[in-house]
C-alpha cells in the first residue's frame, strides 16, 4: 500500500519534471535566485527572530512558526557573502526538506531580501551549472534557468540547507571559539 | 481491532506475563505462597501459548506446551518446585521471551545456537514429565473420561453410546467474529496443535444469498472430528477468545447419542443434512445415524417428558468439570475487570499528543494573562488568573500521567543480582528503597540500561569474594542497595554496595599509565573517581564476561548526560561505593525562571535557582577581570552571560546575579534583567542546534517570541574547560619567555 503511494508520488514528481516546473524567484542583494516550489511551505514576513548564541553568522536565529521552533538561515551569509540587511521587503521562506525517505522532515526558514514571483521554467530552458564564475559553490546550483534572456540561479536546496553540513559548521564555530 | 493491533497487544502482554512469571518464580525461592504462584505461572505460560496459537506461531506453541505440561504436573502436586526446577523454568522464561522478540511475520527466527538451547530445555523438561508418568501411568484425562462414562451409564441405561474414539466439536462462529479481528482459521490452526483434525466439514447453511451477503460478516460453521488427548477444558480454551461470540459444542469420545441429538436440534439447519455431515466427518457410522434418528423420533413421540429428562441428564453430564470451568472463568473475568478499572492502557503517542497540546495551552494561557494585565480591567485579570491556575493543574495532572513508579524497574534487578552473584560464587542481597518514587516514563526507559550496568559493576567489582569479606570482618552476605528519592526538582537514583570501594591510588596509577592524566597532575578524590567514566578505562585485572572490559562506564555517563542528568561517585576504600545519578523529573515541561540578556530571553529551570542578587558597585569594585563575588562570606564564581554569548561589551545599568545550585556546583550568572517565574514548555531546537553546548532547548513565550533554555551544568563545565585551557596556554607562554 505504502509502496503504491510512493510509486504514485514518484510518478507525479516525474511528470512535473517532464513538463515544466514552477520556481519561486527571489532577490539576494541584486542577484536573482530560484527555488523549486514543491519544497516551499510558506512565506512569512521577517520578524521576532531570537538569535542563538555561539552560532555561525549564517544562522540568524530561531522563530516561532505556530508553536514550532524553526531555525532561520541567512542565505547571503551561507554563500560566504556579507549578511543580509533586514529591510521592509525582507521575508522568510519556510522550506520543508527531507534528505532521504527514512529521515524525518526538517523545516528551515531562509532569509531573503525580497520575494519576486513564481515562474514556470521548462526543462529545456534550464542549463547546466557553470563550473566556476557563479561565485557560488557549484554543488549549491542545480541549474541555470533562462528567463527573458537572463539567467536565474536555481538552488539545490538539499545541499544549501544540508542539516549535517550546517550542524557540523556550527560545531566548528564552537571549536574555534575555544582555541 | 485489526490483527496488527492485536499483535502489538500480544507482544506487550507477553512481556508483562513473562515478567510476572519471573517475579513469581523468584518469590517462590523466598518461600512465598506456593499454590497461588504456581497457578499464576501456569496461567502466564498458558495465555502466551493461547495467544501465540492465534497468530499461528507454532514454534512458540510447541515450546510453551511442554513448559505448560510440566507446570500442570507441579500444580497437581506430582512433584515439588525445587531450586533446580525454578532455575530451569527461569531459563524457559528467558527463552520464551527470546522467541517472542524474534518473531518476524508468521514465524520465529532463531539462531542455531538458540535451537540447541531449546532442545536442551525441552529434553530436561521431558525428563520431568517422564518421571511423573512412569509413577502414575493413568493420566488425568483418562480419569475424567472414566468418571464421565460411569456417570452417564448409571443415569441413563437406555441411551446409545456412539462408538467413536474421537472428540466431536461443533462450532458455529457468530456474524461479528471477523469484525472483532478474529480469524476462524487461526482457531482451527491452533486446535490442530492439540491433536489431529481427522475430518472437518464446513457448514455453509448460514450463508445468505449473494446480494444479501456482507463481506465483513462470518456465516461459517464447522463440524470437526478431532483426535486428541487433550481435556475438554483445553479444547474449550482454544475458542476462549470467541467464546461469547460463537456456538460451541464439544462432545467427548464415546459420547451419548442424546447429545448428538441435542446438537442436531440446536443447529438451525436441516436435521437430515446435519446427520449426513456428521456421517461424513466420520463421527457417526451409518448405523449409528439411523439409530440416532430413530431415537430422536421416538423421543419426540414419547412426549416432552422424556426430552426434558434428557436435557436434565445432559446437564448432569456437563456437571463437575464444566461447572468448575465456568466458575473458574467467571472468577477470572471478575479479576480482569477489577484490574481494568485500575489501569487503562493508552497509546504512548496519544499521551504525547495530549501533553503537546497542553504545552500549547500553557503558552496560550500565558499570552492571555499578559494581555489581560495590559488592559488593566480587574475582572478580566481575575478570570485570566483563575484560568492560569486551572491550566497549571491540568498540566500537573497531564504530566503525572506519564509518571511511573521506579519500583518495577528496580525489581527487575532482583533476577540480575541473583543470577550474577550465583555465577560469581558470591552471596549478595539486593535491597530496594524508594520504589514508589515516580518519574517520567521515557526517563525510566532510558535509565534502565545504565542502571543495569552499574548494578553489574557493583556485584562484580564492588562486592568482594566471601573469603576476603571474612578477612575484612564484614558479614559474608554482601549488600547492594538501590535507592531513589526526590531532591529539589530532580530525582536521585543511588546504586550503592558495601564492597571493596574504589582504590584511588590504583585508578590514578592506571590513568597515568594510560596517559589519561599527566604524571605530575594532582587530582582530588572526586576527580579521580570521575576518571572511571573515561572511555576504555578499567581497573579490573581480569576481564570477566560480566564486566571489566572498560567499555560501559563511559556509555553510562553518556546516556545519563543525554537525559540532562549527572552522575557522581562517593567511595571509601574497603568500605563501599555509592554511585549517584541525578536526573530531571520530566522532559516535557518545567517551571522556569526567565531573564533577559541583551535582546534575548533565557530560561533556567526554577529548581536550580537559589536566589537573585543585584550586582552592585561594591561587589565588582577592584575586581576588574575577576569573576567572583563574596556572597555572605562564600566565594561565588560567576559567568557574564552577555560576554559569553554576545561578545558585546554593552552593560545594562543594573546587572543582576542569578545564583544557581546544581548538585555540588554553585555559580552565578550575570544577566541584564530578571523577568521572573515562567511555565516553560520545552521545545527541541532541532538537529541544527543539537551540538550547541550550554543550551538545552527552547520555549515559546506568551508574546510569541522564542526564548532559549540554558543548560546550567554544561555551561559551567564549558567555562571551566575554557578557563583551564586559557590558563595552561598562558602558563606555557610565560614559560617560553
Amino acid at each position: 500500500m505504502t509502496n503504491l503511494v510512493k510509486a504514485e508520488r514518484a510518478l507525479t514528481t516525474q511528470k512535473v519534471r517532464e513538463e515544466e516546473s514552477q520556481y519561486l524567484t527571489f532577490l539576494l542583494g541584486k542577484e536573482m535566485f530560484a527555488i523549486g516550489i514543491l519544497s516551499i511551505k510558506e512565506i512569512i514576513e521577517y520578524g521576532q527572530v531570537t538569535s542563538v548564541p555561539m552560532m555561525p553568522s549564517f544562522v540568524r536565529g530561531v522563530i516561532n512558526l505556530r508553536g514550532q521552533v524553526v531555525p532561520v538561515i541567512d542565505l547571503q551569509a551561507r554563500f560566504g557573502r556579507p549578511s543580509s540587511l533586514v529591510g521592509k521587503r525582507s521575508c522568510v521562506v519556510i522550506i520543508e526538506i527531507r534528505l532521504s525517505p527514512e529521515q524525518e522532515q526538517h523545516v528551515i526558514g531562509v532569509l531573503v531580501d525580497s520575494v519576486s514571483e513564481v515562474l514556470a521554467i521548462a526543462p529545456a530552458q534550464i542549463e547546466k551549472a557553470p563550473q566556476f564564475g557563479a561565485k557560488l559553490r557549484p554543488d549549491f546550483i542545480s541549474g541555470m534557468g533562462k528567463v527573458d534572456d537572463k539567467f536565474v540561479i536555481i538552488l539545490n536546496v538539499e545541499k544549501v540547507l544540508s542539516v549535517d553540513e550546517l550542524s557540523a559548521l556550527t560545531e566548528r564555530v564552537e571549536d574555534s571559539r575555544q582555541d | 481491532m485489526n490483527m496488527e493491533q492485536a499483535f502489538q497487544t500480544f507482544l506487550a502482554e507477553s512481556a508483562e506475563l513473562l515478567q510476572d512469571m519471573e517475579d513469581k518464580l523468584l518469590g517462590l525461592e523466598n518461600c512465598e505462597d506456593a499454590t497461588e504462584s504456581v497457578n499464576s505461572i501456569f496461567r502466564a505460560v498458558h495465555t502466551i501459548k493461547g495467544s501465540a496459537g492465534l497468530f499461528g506461531l507454532d514454534d512458540i506453541v510447541a515450546f510453551t506446551h511442554v513448559v505448560e505440561s510440566v507446570l500442570d504436573d507441579v500444580r497437581s502436586g506430582s512433584f515439588v518446585l525445587d531450586e533446580q526446577l525454578i532455575n530451569l523454568l527461569l531459563q524457559c522464561k528467558d527463552y520464551i521471551g527470546k522467541m517472542v522478540d524474534s518473531i518476524e511475520g508468521e514465524s520465529v527466527l532463531m539462531t542455531a545456537e538458540d535451537l540447541q538451547l531449546q532442545q536442551a530445555l525441552t529434553n530436561t523438561l521431558s525428563g520431568y514429565l517422564n518421571k511423573v508418568h512412569s509413577t502414575s501411568p493413568a493420566t488425568m484425562l483418562v480419569g475424567i473420561n472414566e468418571t464421565d462414562d460411569y456417570q452417564s451409564v448409571s443415569v441413563i441405561e437406555s441411551d446409545i453410546t456412539i462408538a467413536n474414539e474421537n472428540w466431536h466439536i461443533s462450532v458455529y462462529f457468530g456474524v461479528d467474529v471477523l469484525r472483532s479481528g478474529m480469524d476462524p482459521l487461526s482457531f482451527l490452526r491452533y486446535l490442530a496443535t492439540l491433536g489431529t483434525i481427522v475430518h472437518i466439514e464446513t457448514v455453509t447453511d448460514g450463508m445468505p444469498s449473494p446480494e444479501d451477503m456482507d463481506a465483513e460478516s462470518c456465516y461459517l460453521g464447522y463440524e470437526i472430528n478431532f483426535h486428541s488427548n487433550a481435556t475438554k477444558n483445553q479444547i474449550e480454551d482454544v475458542f476462549e477468545f470467541v467464546r461469547d461470540d460463537c456456538q460451541l459444542k464439544i462432545l467427548p469420545p464415546y459420547a451419548k447419542a442424546s447429545e448428538f441429538i441435542a446438537i442436531i436440534e440446536s443447529i438451525q439447519t436441516d436435521e437430515l443434512k446435519l446427520g449426513e455431515i456428521l456421517l461424513r466427518c466420520g463421527t457417526l457410522t451409518q448405523r449409528e445415524l439411523d439409530d440416532l434418528l430413530h431415537l430422536q423420533t421416538s423421543v419426540k413421540q414419547g412426549g416432552t417428558h422424556r426430552l426434558i429428562g434428557e436435557i436434565v441428564v445432559a446437564d448432569g453430564l456437563a456437571s463437575s468439570e464444566v461447572v468448575t470451568a465456568a466458575l473458574h472463568k467467571q472468577a477470572q473475568g471478575k479479576k480482569a475487570k477489577e484490574k481494568q478499572a485500575q489501569t487503562v492502557r493508552v497509546d504512548a503517542e496519544k499521551l504525547d499528543h495530549l501533553i503537546n497540546l497542553i504545552g500549547e495551552l500553557v503558552i496560550a494561557g500565558a499570552g492571555v494573562e499578559s494581555e489581560a494585565h495590559l488592559t488593566g480591567i480587574g475582572s478580566l485579570k481575575e478570570s485570566a488568573q483563575t484560568m492560569t491556575r486551572l491550566v497549571e493543574e491540568v498540566r500537573e495532572s497531564a504530566l503525572h500521567l506519564r509518571m511511573v513508579q521506579i519500583g518495577e524497574t528496580f525489581n527487575r534487578f532482583q533476577r540480575v543480582v541473583r543470577d550474577v552473584s550465583k555465577e560469581l560464587g558470591k552471596d549478595i542481597d539486593l535491597q530496594i528503597n524508594g520504589a514508589e518514587t515516580e518519574l517520567d516514563k521515557t526517563v525510566i526507559e532510558k535509565i534502565s540500561d545504565p542502571l543495569m550496568h552499574l548494578v553489574r559493576n557493583s556485584i562484580d567489582h564492588g562486592i568482594e569474594s566471601p573469603a576476603l569479606r571474612a578477612e575484612r570482618h564484614k558479614p559474608v552476605t554482601g549488600n547492594v542497595t538501590l535507592n531513589a528519592y526526590h531532591e529539589s526538582g530532580t530525582i536521585v537514583i543511588e546504586v550503592s554496595d558495601d564492597g571493596g570501594g574504589l582504590n584511588k591510588d590504583k585508578i590514578l596509577q592506571k590513568a597515568r599509565a594510560n596517559g589519561l592524566v599527566s604524571p605530575d597532575t594532582e587530582l582530588s578524590a572526586h576527580e579521580i573517581y570521575q576518571l572511571i567514566f573515561e572511555a576504555g578505562f578499567s581497573t579490573a585485572d581480569a576481564v570477566s564476561n560480566i564486566s571489566g572490559r572498560g567499555v560501559g562506564m563511559d556509555v553510562v555517563r553518556r546516556n545519563i548526560e543525554a537525559l540532562r542528568g549527572t552522575v557522581e561517585i562517593d567511595s571509601e576504600y574497603t568500605v563501599g561505593t555509592t554511585i549517584r545519578i541525578r536526573l530531571p523529573l520530566t522532559l516535557a515541561i518545567i517551571d522556569g525562571f526567565m531573564m533577559k540578556v541583551g535582546d534575548v530571553f533565557y530560561v533556567l529551570p526554577l529548581d536550580i535557582v537559589e536566589e537573585c542578587i543585584e550586582l552592585n558597585a561594591c561587589h565588582s569594585e577592584g575586581q576588574e577581570g575577576r569573576h567572583y563575588i563574596n556572597l555572605r562570606g562564600e566565594v561565588l564564581p560567576f559567568i557574564r552571560l552577555g560576554d559569553y554569548f554576545c561578545k558585546s561589551q554593552r552593560k545594562a545599568k543594573r546587572e543582576n546575579i542569578v545564583v544557581i545550585k546544581y548538585g555540588n556546583l554553585k555559580a552565578g550568572f550575570v544577566v541584564d534583567e530578571l523577568m521572573g517565574e515562567f511555565q516553560t514548555v520545552i521545545k527541541p531546537l532541532g538537529p541544527l542546534f543539537e551540538r550547541v553546548p550550554g543550551i538545552s532547548g527552547s520555549t515559546i513565550l506568551g508574546s510569541g517570541e522564542v526564548a532559549l533554555i540554558l543548560d546550567a551544568a554544561s555551561l559551567i563545565h564549558l567555562v571551566m574547560q575554557r578557563d583551564g585551557k586559557a590558563m595552561s596556554v598562558a602558563a606555557q607562554q610565560s614559560a617560553l619567555h
